[in-house]
């Protein structure tokens, strides 16, 4: 598990890191995400509160959050999401990102493993294609 | 590392781009490097090797008409297209080319669906259409058909059709290519072709009858390199009212083998849905003694292996079944199962699983209910897309090879014995061993695995991980054995195992590739079909 010190270090680092997520920080959202994304192998979903206007949580797998939540945001301009997760996760978001022009723009492990030995990755997702930047 | 479409300078590939842009707009078309990174093989065992297939740029059309446009561009230039659908092959080369320069011709952008008829049970969708975006499609309008989806199911069901990828439901369905129903292809012209009643102007049966009249080049299009296919029809099975399950086991190694003939009975006949073998003795390959009787040379006896079963009592095999129709049919074809292989198999034990009407719960697609330990993936045995299997990829992903054998329990016992062998060399989890079962994914056919995980970081392990994987297309293939799909990377050492008469199969593909595509536009070598051009 991370702790909530490891969380808001990693969060104080964003704001420079994405400039994308302007609306986000104008609303005083320090971290500048539209939305926070974590994994409960690694970490209680209420510690993302204070980091964005919404806070989603999953099991590792990401098929349902994806595709009720991520994805339909993802097929419209804007949208900045963090999340903290495995590797594994990562991967697939990551990948599903690239079809809606999307990137990984900050990407770094963290200290804490997850309940199944995984390491924790801090990561954010933003747009970069001109058909989805805000 | 800047990459160049082959015998083409850095003057002429910024003149092909010039003119992608202008075509379909240049925000669609990208060359930088970091770009081009989903175009890579996450999973290649070779990355960052001079093997590795690295793609020079990646355009995206909008539409069929773009499409046409840019393989007349690439003709003109003679530059190498390679046409994914959503490029999440895994396993098999992703959305990497067979031939390092190629520009990857993406289709996400064509992202349609069509048409889905829950009265006469087909969907005609576009390549970007994930299996996901049927579902949801599907699922939004209330339609009373199910998808036959691949486990992860982010690809589509053109790719996977066209990779001959398979599902988890009805025999029929379960090929995906065979369940396929009338393509629309481009050319390597450009030009634009249907095929079967899709040729037919005015036809309303493009996708009820796939051949229409004169032979059938569909299945060029599969694992081949003679065109874009840019529309294809799909067969649904019509929404199960009810499903079913139950787990029957065999006390004996031996009995497998009448186990398999069983239920290849009720496959064929239309009663069960995909069988999923396994062995309970897999629990013991944590104790040493008892894996090193399972990978033994020349693999252990039977009765070494009864003994070690009735030791631990388990029994030495199990196979889920599973049953779809309405909820008298099932009971009917589970207890006409049972009562058939225990009244054959002395001591073979039989348990009802859980059952219940469709659509699923999300509780009962968990699969968190049934009265014993399942071998079923719920999500896919149900058509319903899921990407919950990613939790079980370790390392940097993996690299598949699944040679296809007989459905019988001697083909099984001699691909355990033979191919544990010949990778005993290697230092390898031992995926074919006494315990092995066989996957039951094609209609009529088993499959095995051998799916070693690859590692970025380890470049001594990826190349030794090479190494296993062609010693074990070669060693299949002296036993009978083919792999049903590759990697790029893999293409030509698997094709060139398909021998028969000195080559004829590949000359005969050689020769359409030479008249159609002479200048290799459409992916040279893909399914090891290369065109004069690029033939050594």
């Amino acid at each position: 598990m991370i702790s909530r010190r490891t969380l808001l270090q990693w969060s104080a680092a964003l704001p420079v890191l994405v400039p994308a997520a302007a609306p986000a920080r104008a609303k005083g959202w320090p971290a500048g995400l539209d939305a926070v994304l974590i994994d409960r192998r690694f970490g209680e979903v209420q510690m993302g509160a204070a980091l964005a206007p919404r806070v989603h949580g999953f099991d590792g797998d990401v098929t349902d959050i994806w595709f009720r939540t991520i994805d339909p945001l993802w097929r419209r301009p804007g949208f900045v999401i963090g999340g903290i997760t495995g590797p594994d996760a990562l991967f697939v978001l990551e990948r599903l990102a690239w079809d809606r022009g999307r990137r990984v723009v900050d990407r770094r492990e963290l200290p804490g493993r997850g309940s199944d030995g995984r390491s924790a990755t801090g990561w954010v997702i933003a747009p970069v294609h001109p058909s989805v930047r805000a | 590392m800047a990459v160049l479409p082959p015998d083409m300078d850095a003057a002429g590939f910024s003149r092909l781009i010039e003119e992608f842009r202008g075509a379909i707009g240049a925000d669609w078309v990208w060359t930088g490097e970091e770009d081009l990174g989903p175009y890579r093989d996450s999973f290649s065992p070779v990355w960052d090797t001079a093997e590795e297939r690295r793609a020079s740029a990646a355009v995206a059309p909008a539409d069929v008409a773009q499409v046409q446009a840019i393989v007349r561009i690439a003709a003109r230039h003679k530059v190498p297209l390679f046409p994914i659908s959503t490029g999440k092959n895994f396993g098999y080369g992703g959305p990497s080319p067979n031939v390092t320069g190629s520009v990857v011709l993406d289709l996400k952008r064509l992202n349609r669906v069509l048409e889905v008829d829950d009265r006469r049970h087909f969907a005609l969708v576009e390549p970007g259409v994930s299996y996901f975006d049927l579902y949801r499609h599907i699922s939004e309008r209330g339609l009373k058909v199910m998808i036959d989806c691949p486990d992860p199911g982010w690809g589509s069901p053109i790719g996977n059709a066209l990779e001959r990828g398979i599902g988890y439901t009805m025999p029929f369905y379960r090929d995906h290519f065979g369940a396929s129903c009338g393509m629309e292809v481009v050319l390597p012209n450009g030009e634009l072709m249907r095929t079967g009643m899709g040729a037919l102007p005015g036809s309303a049966t493009w996708q009820e009858y796939r051949y229409g009249f004169g032979p059938d080049p569909a299945g060029l299009f599969a694992q081949g390199n003679f065109g874009i296919v840019t529309k294809m029809g799909f067969r649904l099975l019509p929404m199960p009212d009810h499903y079913r399950t139950g787990l029957i086991t065999v006390p004996r190694r031996r009995d497998f083998v009448k186990l398999v003939e069983h239920v290849n009975y009720l496959s064929d006949s239309g009663l069960c849905g995909e069988a999923v073998y396994g062995s309970p003795l897999q629990a013991l390959m944590a104790r040493p003694d008892f894996a090193a009787l399972a990978t033994r040379k020349g693999g252990p006896s039977d009765a070494e292996m009864d003994a070690a079963a009735s030791a631990a009592g388990l029994p030495s095999w199990q196979v889920d079944l599973q049953f779809f129709g309405p909820e008298a049919a099932t009971r009917a074809h589970w207890e006409h199962a049972r009562d058939r292989i225990l009244s054959d198999i002395p001591g073979a034990q039989a348990i009802e699983g859980d059952h219940f009407p469709l659509p699923a719960t999300e509780e009962q697609l968990r699969n968190t209910t049934q009265p014993y330990r399942t071998g079923i993936r719920r999500y896919g045995a149900l058509g319903v897309p899921s990407l919950g299997i990613w939790r079980i990829v370790r390392d940097d992903g993996h690299v598949g090879f699944f040679p296809i054998l007989p459905r019988s329990g001697e083909a099984v016992f001699a691909m355990q014995r033979v191919l544990g062998d010949a990778l005993r060399e290697f230092p390898l989890p031992p995926y074919f061993n006494a315990t092995t079962a066989p996957l039951y994914w094609h209609s009529f056919a088993f499959q095995m695995v051998f799916a070693p995980s690859v590692k970025r970081s380890d470049p001594e392990h990826n190349a030794m991980v090479h190494r296993a994987m062609k010693k074990a297309v070669a060693v299949a293939a002296e036993h009978g054995w083919g792999d049903y799909r590759a990697a790029p990377i893999y293409q030509d050492e698997v094709a060139a195992t398909y021998s028969f008469n000195g080559h004829a199969l590949r000359r005969f593909h050689e020769q359409l590739k030479d008249a159609i595509d002479p200048d290799g536009i459409i992916a040279p070598g893909r399914g090891g079909i290369w065109p004069r051009r690029f033939r050594k």
